[in-house]
């Protein structure tokens, strides 16, 4: 059972083990500059954010967001690749596998891969900047990256599956997935919202994801409204995803 | 006989396009058999549903007598395909390649290791095996693309144009290589080449329009034209003035001309005399009976007109 989604995932770890120093590189040095430009530029300037030093409020939200980042990227771009490029996917189903392997395969590499890049930034901002916080509490901010990498993932499976022309998928990252990250608490405090929009701000599964590691990460605490928040977006990404590439292929 | 293949009224239907309209066929265990047909035939179509890549609108077939919509994971496990394009990793090495697919079919490292090396030996790659597919000319790639197909030792291989665009050394290769594949193995192949199909296939269907037009041997085939009575004619000077003539007689027919050069078919063999009397003998270098080949079979089945 899963075979091939286990061969698939070996695969895509393969490829990655092979380009992971330039990967890496090339994964931290965004949320790097943001945190040095927003964090050390405006450090005069915002002292802090309820009781937080801004610098502090900010990080979290920048190992996350490259976390899902990360596995919307990964999932979309190779999903679309060998789909539409290499056209690996035909050869993967004229195999004994399942459809549902291969999108469980690519959601897993997307997924994993995120938890990793994230992972690596959070270290690269441990080692370079006094940010720090109770390790005690990083099980409970794991949580958060898991589940925000495995929703963002089968977001991005969902992409590549779905569109053909690459510069389409870069427009759903500009539109949908940049507003998405930036509008949920990453730079300032959700109490920034008016009222009214605050309780939509406060349900969209970027914000469970961001104010919850965020929560976890500095204070030990787990939001359950977030974790409810993003087991279901999980799971509903989860069933999209797996239906519109079983459908995609059987066209 | 055993069938490796037996195909019921298969039809695939696009909107208001019949891509395969009732096709039937069977083919039987351990031979090469050969589907010929030109560009939007329905041979891709018809491929691509016997590998479950695509459900039939109507109709049924069987892989060595498993169903290949209620049985597609059995028939997978069953079949190996080598598709039109070279759809190989490009991030993976040679050897990589072969190991994900036999990780696919879930084979062991001890047994999928000793067959890679068997097949890395066979096909002439074993020592490129750590390069990626990007580094190998057309050929080689072909070469792999066949090597992964058989690496789960399939039962029947379904070959889609698996020369088109190699050199005639690669294309001599890749024949020699699936010939020596029978009788343990059933193979299915699709070309444009005709001496591809006459060299290889024993038995050939040619398709056009989702149908199937003829079915033989390409001697059977042949021999269907064999009454067209298709002669070669050259003179030595006034090209012109004996196409005239030529085209005036009306047992004359596909006049085809090139410089003095004729090719021209008689409506029958007593028609020879009294063309030889029209034309005389003074301008005739050369005139003799052409044997039809399997591309005339074709080209007379088909039609002329280009295919988009």
């Amino acid at each position: 059972m899963f075979r091939g989604a286990i061969a698939i995932f070996w695969r895509d770890l393969l490829v990655l083990r092979r380009s992971l120093f330039s990967e890496l590189l090339a994964v931290i040095a965004y949320p790097l500059t943001l945190y040095l430009a927003f964090g050390i530029g405006l450090r005069g300037y915002i002292a802090d954010v309820d009781g937080v030093p801004y610098a502090l409020f900010i990080a979290p939200g920048l190992i996350s967001m490259t976390a899902v980042s990360a596995a919307f990227n990964d999932s979309a771009w190779s999903v679309w690749f060998h789909r539409r490029v290499q056209r690996t996917i035909e050869e993967y189903r004229v195999t004994p596998i399942t459809v549902y392997d291969i999108v469980i395969g690519k959601i897993f590499s997307g997924f994993a891969q995120g938890t990793l890049k994230g992972l690596a930034v959070a270290l690269v901002i441990f080692i370079l900047t006094p940010f720090r916080f109770p390790p005690a509490h990083l099980l409970a901010y794991l949580l958060f990256i898991f589940l925000g990498s495995m929703v963002f993932s089968c977001v991005g499976t969902i992409c590549g599956t779905m569109i053909d022309k690459p510069e389409n998928i870069g427009r759903v990252e500009a539109v949908v997935i940049v507003p998405l990250i930036f509008m949920s608490g990453i730079f300032f405090p959700l109490s920034s919202y008016p009222k009214a929009a605050f309780a939509a701000i406060s349900l969209l599964p970027t914000t469970a994801i961001f104010e919850g590691a965020r929560q976890a990460l500095l204070n030990g605490k787990l939001a359950p409204l977030s974790i409810a928040i993003l087991l279901v977006t999980a799971v509903i990404a989860f069933a999209a995803a797996t239906f519109t590439f079983n459908r995609k292929m059987s066209e | 006989m055993a069938f490796a293949l037996e195909i019921d009224g298969l039809s695939k239907v696009y909107g208001t396009l019949r891509a395969v309209d009732a096709f039937s066929l069977c083919v039987a265990q351990g031979t090469i058999f050969g589907l010929l047909g030109p560009n939007g035939a329905g041979k891709t179509t018809l491929i691509r549903m016997l590998t479950t890549l695509l459900r039939p609108s109507a109709g049924s077939a069987r892989i060595e007598g498993h169903d290949i919509l209620s049985s597609a994971r059995t028939v997978r496990s069953l079949i190996g395909v080598v598709p039109q394009d070279n759809n190989l990793d490009r991030y993976l090495t040679c050897r990589e390649n072969l190991v994900l697919h036999a990780r696919m079919y879930a084979m062991a490292p001890t047994e999928y290791n000793r067959r890679i090396d068997e097949l890395l030996e066979l096909i002439g790659l074993t020592g490129r095996q750590h390069d990626f597919p990007d580094t190998f000319s057309g050929g080689m790639q072909r070469r792999l693309v066949v090597a992964r197909a058989l690496v789960h030792a399939p039962r029947v291989l379904f070959l889609d144009e698996p020369t088109t665009g190699l050199d005639p050394q690669s294309r001599r290769a890749v024949w020699d290589y699936v010939q020596s594949l029978t009788p343990q193995m059933t193979i299915f192949l699709t070309t444009h080449y005709m001496d591809e199909a006459d060299a290889l296939c024993e038995r050939i269907v040619i398709m056009d329009h989702g149908r199937a037009l003829v079915d033989g041997t390409a001697a059977e085939l042949k021999e269907r034209l064999a009454h067209a009575h298709t002669y070669e004619l050259e003179f030595r000077s006034d090209g012109e003035r004996y196409e005239k003539i030529l085209r005036g007689l009306p047992f004359v027919r596909n006049l085809q001309r090139t410089g003095n050069s004729f090719r021209l078919a008689l409506a029958g063999e007593e028609f020879l005399k009294p063309l030889m009397d029209r034309i005389g003998g003074d301008d005739i270098r050369k005139i003799c009976l052409k044997e039809p080949s399997l591309e005339d079979v074709f080209i007379e089945l088909t039609g002329r007109e280009v295919r988009e």
